[in-house]
């Protein structure tokens, strides 16, 4: 039975306290893993720059975000003549707050007794986890958007605009992409999906020697969609045009100083971690993974695939140029939203397991995707005559 | 009920730390702001004008399309919930479902309203070439003519861009930073 067996028996003193410790643990590991986080990007992108990276602070400058951090917290906090003074103050704590809950619904694996209580590793699994994730990746947006529109300054302005295009955009994409997941887990439980991954991949009766992750269930696109997806919702590079420095001077936050900045840095950085923990789950397995020496360690298999992809955000950031808002907004809506869509389509058509059902609907993606040919043609077209007839308008002006 | 519970407790840790965080940072950070430090950052120029009060309207566009899409998504989550036992009736009604949504989309598509970028223009006669002007290697400025023809992008670079290119009236003006 998913949900949570720490409320089996109704809530009283003890399970409150329970539940205390836990929120208290997952803050400080959260708060503990973007320290990390901004360590390991500067190191690691230094050494793909051929640099050495914060060597100074502590042990190989495992201190320098620490360090950082704490300086932030004696600078001082502006604030700009022209901003909306309550609504600039909001915007940080906006940015932050769904940062920390994402990770409240990700499952780091099985289950803990604490004093007769038994409970997961996890700190709630409601009936709406993954609504819940969408849900708090949607009010992300406000913080950004707000910050912007508060600063009372062009180029946050500009920043907060595109941000909020870019990050509703992908959004669907996202959204379509994990119902093919939760087309095959029949649940939103973030448990339940993570479970649903166990033992060997079987199609058609066969077994494949994979393991039976959604990545592969799902027929690997979803995963990509989403990978895409992820990484321009949190305006990671190659989808960093929110803070793009050449055009619009560092973007939503520019008018931000001191812990005002630093919440928004925390927030995009806590995002990596915790949207990787998600993807985890939904993809990988969670913490599915062999047995070492007859324990099942799911929190290990847990953070070392969590680590993959970590490494994998901050490998694009140092690989990938930036996008062009044209080409990123077109990616977006012209082909991952209509890809993640038929991927859903297909994904639930090989899950009735009939045969003609599965060519039919072939057949019909097939002719979609004509289709979307041919609209995206007549688009191009429609725009290039409205072009040619706003500068005859000008010519004649 | 309780299921909500470590929820709150995680939310008002979190807000509690951004709070606390912002108002130590206000008593142990220094405070003498002036003009200069205060006034629109615009990389160092004076600001000689208003941030902007509008900015291109296919942002607002791309919201209104994207809430249909967000309805739609809200629609397919629990269908996929139910899936199992909806069977191929489910797959059917989804679509159905599918192609009254692909119909609006390619609509939207051929109408261009997913359009963004640079026009480009099939015709070499509407580009006007000289970008060099004779032994001088800096780029001549295209007139407002012919940026109204399409041929430098103008969505999403500067919201006031295509205003009237005459001089910002003067009322507009920030004073200059010369303190109180």
């Amino acid at each position: 039975m998913p949900g949570d067996p720490l409320f089996n028996n109704g809530l009283n003193l003890a399970v409150a306290l329970i539940v205390i410790i836990k929120a208290i643990i997952v803050f400080v590991v959260v708060l503990v893993s973007v320290l990390f986080m901004v360590m390991f990007e500067r190191k690691v992108i230094g050494h793909m720059q051929n640099r050495i990276g914060p060597n100074r602070a502590g042990p190989f400058g495992s201190l320098q975000s620490l360090a950082d951090g704490t300086k932030l917290f004696f600078k001082e906090a502006l604030l700009p003549a022209k901003a909306d003074k309550r609504i600039y103050r909001l915007a940080p704590i906006l940015a932050v707050v769904p940062a920390f809950l994402v990770f409240s619904i990700v499952p780091i694996g099985g289950t803990i007794t604490i004093a007769h209580h038994v409970t997961r590793l996890q700190l709630v699994d409601p009936p709406w986890g993954i609504l819940f994730m969408l849900m708090l990746s949607s009010i992300a947006v406000y913080g950004v958007m707000l910050a912007g529109w508060s600063s009372g300054s062009k180029y946050p302005l500009l920043g907060a605009v595109r941000a909020s295009a870019q990050m509703i955009s992908y959004e669907a994409a996202m959204g379509l992409s994990i119902a093919a997941v939760v087309v095959l887990s029949g649940s939103l439980h973030t448990s339940a999906i993570a479970s649903g991954q166990h033992g060997l991949l079987h199609f058609r009766n066969h077994t494949v020697p994979l393991p039976a992750w959604n990545l592969f269930r799902t027929w690997v696109v979803p995963f990509i969609i989403f990978m895409i997806a992820v990484t321009a919702e949190m305006h990671r590079p190659p989808f960093d045009l929110v803070e793009a420095e050449e055009e619009i001077a560092g973007g939503f936050n520019a008018e931000y100083s001191s812990l005002g900045f630093a919440l928004f840095y925390l927030a995009e950085f806590m995002n990596v971690v915790t949207m990787s923990g998600v993807t985890v789950t939904l993809f990988l397995g969670g913490p599915d993974g062999p047995r070492i020496l007859g324990h099942s360690v799911g929190p290990f298999w847990f953070v070392l695939k969590l680590f993959a992809f970590l490494y994998t955000y901050v490998w694009l950031r140092a690989t990938l140029p930036r996008f062009r808002y044209d080409q990123l907004m077109d990616l977006g809506w012209k082909r991952l939203i209509p890809a993640s869509l038929g991927m859903l389509l297909f994904v639930a058509a090989v899950r009735t397991g009939s045969r003609g059902w599965v060519i039919g609907v072939m057949v019909g993606l097939v002719v979609g995707a004509i289709a979307l040919m041919r609209a995206l043609s007549v688009g191009a077209r429609t725009t290039e005559v409205e072009a040619a007839s706003i500068a005859r308008a000008g010519r004649r002006a | 009920m309780a299921q909500y519970l470590p929820i709150v407790v995680l939310m008002v840790l979190a807000t509690g730390f951004a709070f606390v965080s912002l108002l130590a940072s206000r008593i142990l950070g220094p405070k003498n702001p002036n003009s200069a430090k205060s006034a629109p950052y615009e990389c160092g120029i004076v600001p000689n004008r208003q941030p902007a009060q509008r900015f291109p309207v296919r942002f607002y566009l791309v919201a209104m399309i994207f809430v249909i899409f967000d309805i739609e998504i809200i629609f397919i989550y629990p269908w996929a919930v139910m899936y199992h036992q909806l069977g191929t009736f489910g797959l059917a009604e989804m679509v159905a479902f599918s192609i009254a949504v692909l119909v609006a989309f390619l609509y939207l598509i051929s109408g261009g309203a997913l359009d963004w970028g640079p026009v480009k223009r099939l015709s070499p006669a509407e580009i006007i070439t000289r970008p060099y002007t004779g032994s001088a290697t800096i780029r001549r400025v295209p007139r407002p003519e012919a940026l109204l023809a399409g041929i430098e992008p103008m969505e999403g670079s500067a919201p006031d861009a295509p205003a009237a290119p005459s001089a910002p009236a003067e009322p507009d003006r920030v004073p200059a930073t010369t303190g109180h």
